[in-house]
């Protein structure tokens, strides 16, 4: 498939580098020299320089025959402007933009972006992404990472291991016995910093990171079994009230069980923008790593604490300082990945980090076909992918047993007409059932061919 | 013909529309056949006339160069002098009256006072009563015109709560004439925009009195003071003649319109985008309007437990009837009261609760309309005010939502009220201390005071246990009073910026 993706900045340039690993013609469009010739060379792509929404810039970067174009620039504008050149002048049939000025976003608005206006067949926001992924964060806060999949019916939840949990040095195949009717499984354990799939004898030890997929309604069920105690989060902090901060409160303050959250925003400008927008919400003008500020906000009887600034370190120091004063959980926006491995050593319960989640929206959009989610885990090293099984697919109407599915790969959970139902051996996988697979990064490729993805699509 | 008028001082036009309006009551005095009292009010007028023409010759085109602040004087002069002139045809019907009482007639008038010194009305012919009615709509009118054209561009009048700025200075353009017009070309375009609308809902409301059965002249009478909250009768003890409940309904209506200026069309409105029912003077007003009668009620209920007399649910909802309406009456600065008033005395035997009546002149109306009092705006900025600042003991560092504006009305907003209402408290203590200085008894001074400063005439009727007989206070004590009304009229904020304006230009 031949994408091009216009803007190399953070976004830009994930969504190369996995596309690239995924053995497509790749060209990368930015106006900035210096950028565009550092993806050439660090990655398997081509590089364009110039302004991307100028047909002629575009013409270079091979839209004519272009299958995909990501509009990923900084400028909304240029990012509207480029997916309408594509689609008007060279006719490119998928066209995803990254919009961020929430006024664009608007559901009122959305006639704007059908195929005879202005054409954008998928619009990514990244804060509004973000936020998803610090709610979902909050709605399962004993997690480090969680995702909802098949319409919510389903999760994957991330959960670090200590002593406390019941069921250490347990071959995973005895808690079927132990838990008969929990629509629960392990599919991937992290242990010393690698990441597989477990088998059916592999036990779970203390210090462990395991990726469980549950049934919506077992959530509470689990964390239990994996000795995380589950509480209501009530009071909430949030430092940083950009786009992220805002949407989340704005999300809280939506809910009905009266969720009490204060922001605290450093500018006064976007402080009071922000207190403008919200209503219960107390928003309050200071520095989040002051700790008058913190005592203010009486963090000492909050619940959880998001530290959602633009600045890695920033919502680090201010996570770790919550901490430290007695906030039993915080989570930190973090940018860099490689940052990712201090949040253990500094006791920062989760982290989030939106390079993910935007690159895993926009994957998620660009496999099309019946694929309908997918989830890179860690750092890329694995994906929960979420698909209905076609017809021309090998699963079809066979038993789970029966599969030969890669080492690598785990069902987590089949989907049959609205009931989400554990997989077992002797499950029958039918046609148009939805069925999660977690997969390590190198048996993607087999698991979309098992899927009969890569066929229908491309 | 507008382009004439512009050439001529303010106080010359004024002049010369009193003039004219002696015709009003001169006609009515020929039509019930009284012909002395017509032939006074036609020649004075006449002779006004005259003398407004030969004024008009002698000061046209010269060239004037009063600014905006300079007008502020005018305005002040204008309130003191003109009720001199109003004064004439009115020694001239009522002859023998001091010149000085019909001053003060006039000045309680057309300050939309309508603190009389005559207590028994039969004292005064008709025609007279229509008079003192006409002056008072004036008045009204001159209010809303002023609040538009002169004190709304120099940050006074309410303006400076929603805005925030400097009271006194400015003259931004404002609302009329843009930046360089002078005050005169002002006035008369915003006479323009106001007028037709005030004289339009002055009819309405007459015509439908009429309907209901009132007579002519003391519908007319009651249009005019509910338009122009002067709350002066024609006769009638202070209430609604033959219309009855209907009649007081409809005043009630029209009593409303001082509420808030946005219901006045072609008044100083500065922002029309919030719908009206989220208006803050509307909201604070309905609240006070709905609480005031069932506190006024609850208090009648308990009398009447402790009285042990009946209690029929028709005379209940009179009475509730007659507290709503004082309320209504009182919030206005008008000073109707409903014929139902008194019913609630009968049922409980309690007094008539003087002091709430006192507290809700005070709050008074919306700001930039006929109403007077410290202003629901302004009320309403000093609560926001103490509402945030008890949020910020919990959490100093917070910022307060709702918008830029809301923010500068509850922080520069509320400071200039803030200033406003000490002015006004400082203003009733001056006039109390004068009060008893000339001999006074405490509490007539207290409610002479609040009665002048919020413009309430009809106060000093109901607010103390007995009446207080305005004719029996020594002329020092009326001359204090109509201080007090004009400083209450045009706001004393008004008085003090224009004190520091002459003060900088020293």
């Amino acid at each position: 498939m031949k994408v091009i993706i216009c803007g190399a900045g953070q976004v830009g340039w994930q969504i190369a580098r996995q596309l690239s690993g995924e053995k497509n013609d790749v060209t990368i469009v930015d106006v900035n020299e210096d950028l565009v010739r550092r993806a050439t060379e660090a990655l398997d792509v081509q590089g364009v320089v110039g302004f991307a929404s100028y047909p002629d810039v575009l013409q270079r970067a091979g839209a004519r025959d272009a299958d995909l174009i990501i509009a990923a620039t900084y400028s909304d504008e240029v990012n509207m402007i480029t997916c309408q050149v594509a689609h008007s002048v060279f006719g490119v049939t998928r066209k995803i933009a990254r919009l961020r000025a929430q006024d664009y976003l608007k559901p009122a608005y959305a006639d704007l972006y059908r195929e005879n206006h202005l054409s954008i067949d998928v619009i990514i926001s990244p804060e509004f992404e973000v936020a998803e992924a610090a709610l979902q964060r909050l709605a399962a806060p004993a997690t480090f990472d969680s995702e909802v999949f098949m319409n919510g019916k389903a999760q994957l939840l991330g959960l670090a291991l200590t002593e406390d949990c019941p069921v250490l040095n347990t071959p995973l195949r005895q808690l079927d016995s132990l838990f008969p009717s929990l629509r629960t499984i392990v599919v991937g354990v992290r242990r010393e910093g690698r990441l597989f799939a477990p088998d059916a004898g592999d036990q779970l030890f203390a210090n462990d990171s395991i990726y469980a997929f549950t049934h919506s309604e077992d959530v509470n069920r689990a964390l239990e079994i994996f000795g995380k105690k589950t509480k209501k989060q009530e009071r909430v902090i949030i430092i940083g009230g950009g786009n992220v901060g805002l949407a989340v409160a704005r999300a809280l303050e939506a809910r009905s069980d009266r969720i009490r959250a204060k922001i605290i925003e450093k500018d006064r400008k976007r402080a009071e923008f922000a207190a403008d927008a919200l209503e219960r919400t107390i928003v309050l003008n200071g520095d989040g790593m002051d700790l008058d500020i913190l005592n203010e906000a009486s963090i000492d009887r909050a619940d959880v604490l998001l530290a959602v600034t633009d600045d890695d370190k920033t919502n680090i120091l201010a996570a770790v300082r919550a901490k430290q004063v007695g906030c039993p959980m915080v989570i930190a926006l973090v940018n860099d990945p490689t940052l990712a491995p201090l949040m253990g050593p500094l006791d920062i319960d989760a982290y989030i980090n939106p390079r993910a989640t935007t690159v895993s929206s926009i994957l998620r959009h660009i496999r099309q076909g019946k694929v309908r989610a997918i989830y890179s885990v860690g750092d890329g090293e694995a994906e929960m992918i979420e698909a209905q099984v076609l017809t021309t697919s090998p699963l079809a109407g066979r038993l789970v047993r029966e599969i030969e599915f890669p080492e690598g790969v785990l069902v987590g959970a089949v989907m049959k007409g609205d009931k989400v139902v554990k997989p077992t051996g002797d499950l029958r996988i039918e046609t148009g059932d939805v069925i999660a697979l977690f997969a390590m990064a190198g048996d993607v490729a087999k698991v979309e061919r098992l899927l009969q993805v890569s066929i229908d699509f491309f | 013909m507008l382009k004439r008028l512009q050439l001529l001082p303010l106080i010359v036009i004024l002049m010369g529309v009193a003039a004219i309006a002696t015709m009003v009551p001169g006609l009515h005095a020929f039509a019930i056949r009284d012909h002395a009292i017509g032939r006074a009010f036609l020649y004075s007028g006449a002779i006004m006339f005259f003398l407004t023409v030969m004024l008009g010759i002698v000061t046209m085109g010269q060239p004037s160069r009063m600014r905006l602040q300079g007008s502020l004087l005018a305005l002040l002069v204008t309130f003191v002098v003109l009720p001199l002139w109003l004064a004439f045809p009115f020694v001239a019907a009522v002859p023998g009256t001091p010149y000085f009482d019909a001053w003060f007639e006039m000045i309680s008038a057309f300050t939309t006072t309508g603190a009389t010194l005559w207590s028994t009305p039969a004292q005064l012919p008709p025609s007279v009563h229509l008079w003192r009615a006409l002056v008072g709509w004036s008045g009204g009118a001159f209010i809303l015109i002023v609040a538009a054209a002169i004190l709304a561009p120099l940050n006074l009048g309410g303006r400076e709560v929603t805005l925030g700025r400097i009271p006194g200075h400015g003259g931004d353009g404002g609302l009329y004439g843009g930046g360089a017009a002078g005050p005169v070309r002002r006035f008369l375009q915003a006479a323009a925009a106001v007028g037709p609308a005030y004289v339009l809902l002055t009819a309405a409301v007459w015509a439908g009195l009429l309907i209901l059965g009132e007579p002519a002249l003391d519908g007319l009478c009651l249009s005019m003071s509910s338009l122009a909250t002067s709350g002066i009768t024609c006769g009638q003890d202070a209430g609604i003649g033959p219309s009855g409940l209907a009649g007081e309904g409809l005043v009630y209506m029209a009593l409303a319109l001082a509420l808030s200026r946005r219901l006045m069309p072609g008044s100083a409105v500065t922002d029309r985008t919030t719908p009206l029912w989220r208006d803050p003077e509307l909201r604070l007003a309905a609240f006070f309007l709905v609480l005031v009668p069932l506190v006024l009620l609850a208090r009648h209920w308990v009398g009447s437990l402790e009285a042990e007399t009946e209690a029929k649910s028709v005379t209940v909802f009179r009475a509730l009837w007659g507290a709503m309406f004082a309320a209504m009456s009182f919030l206005t600065t008008t000073g109707f009261i409903s014929s139902e008033w008194s019913h609630a005395t009968l049922w409980s035997g309690l007094t008539t609760p003087g002091l709430i009546l006192l507290g809700l002149a005070m709050m008074g109306g919306g700001v930039a309309t006929t109403a007077g009092g410290v202003k629901l705006l302004r009320i309403y900025a000093l609560t926001r005010h103490g509402q945030r600042e008890l949020e910020r003991i919990i959490h100093p560092n917070s910022i307060g939502g709702e918008g830029q504006a809301a923010r500068r009305l509850r922080r520069e907003g509320a400071y200039f009220a803030w200033i406003f209402f000490m002015l006004f408290a400082m203003s009733i203590a001056g006039l109390m201390l004068g009060f008893s200085l000339v001999g006074v008894p405490f509490q007539t001074s207290l409610i002479l005071a609040v009665s002048a400063l919020t413009t309430t005439g009809p106060l000093v009727l109901v607010a103390g246990p007995e009446p207080v007989d305005l004719a029996a206070v020594s002329a020092l004590a009326k001359g204090l009073v109509a201080v007090g009304m004009v400083l209450g009229r045009i706001e004393v904020l008004a008085v003090v910026a224009l004190l520091s304006w002459s003060e900088q230009r020293r």
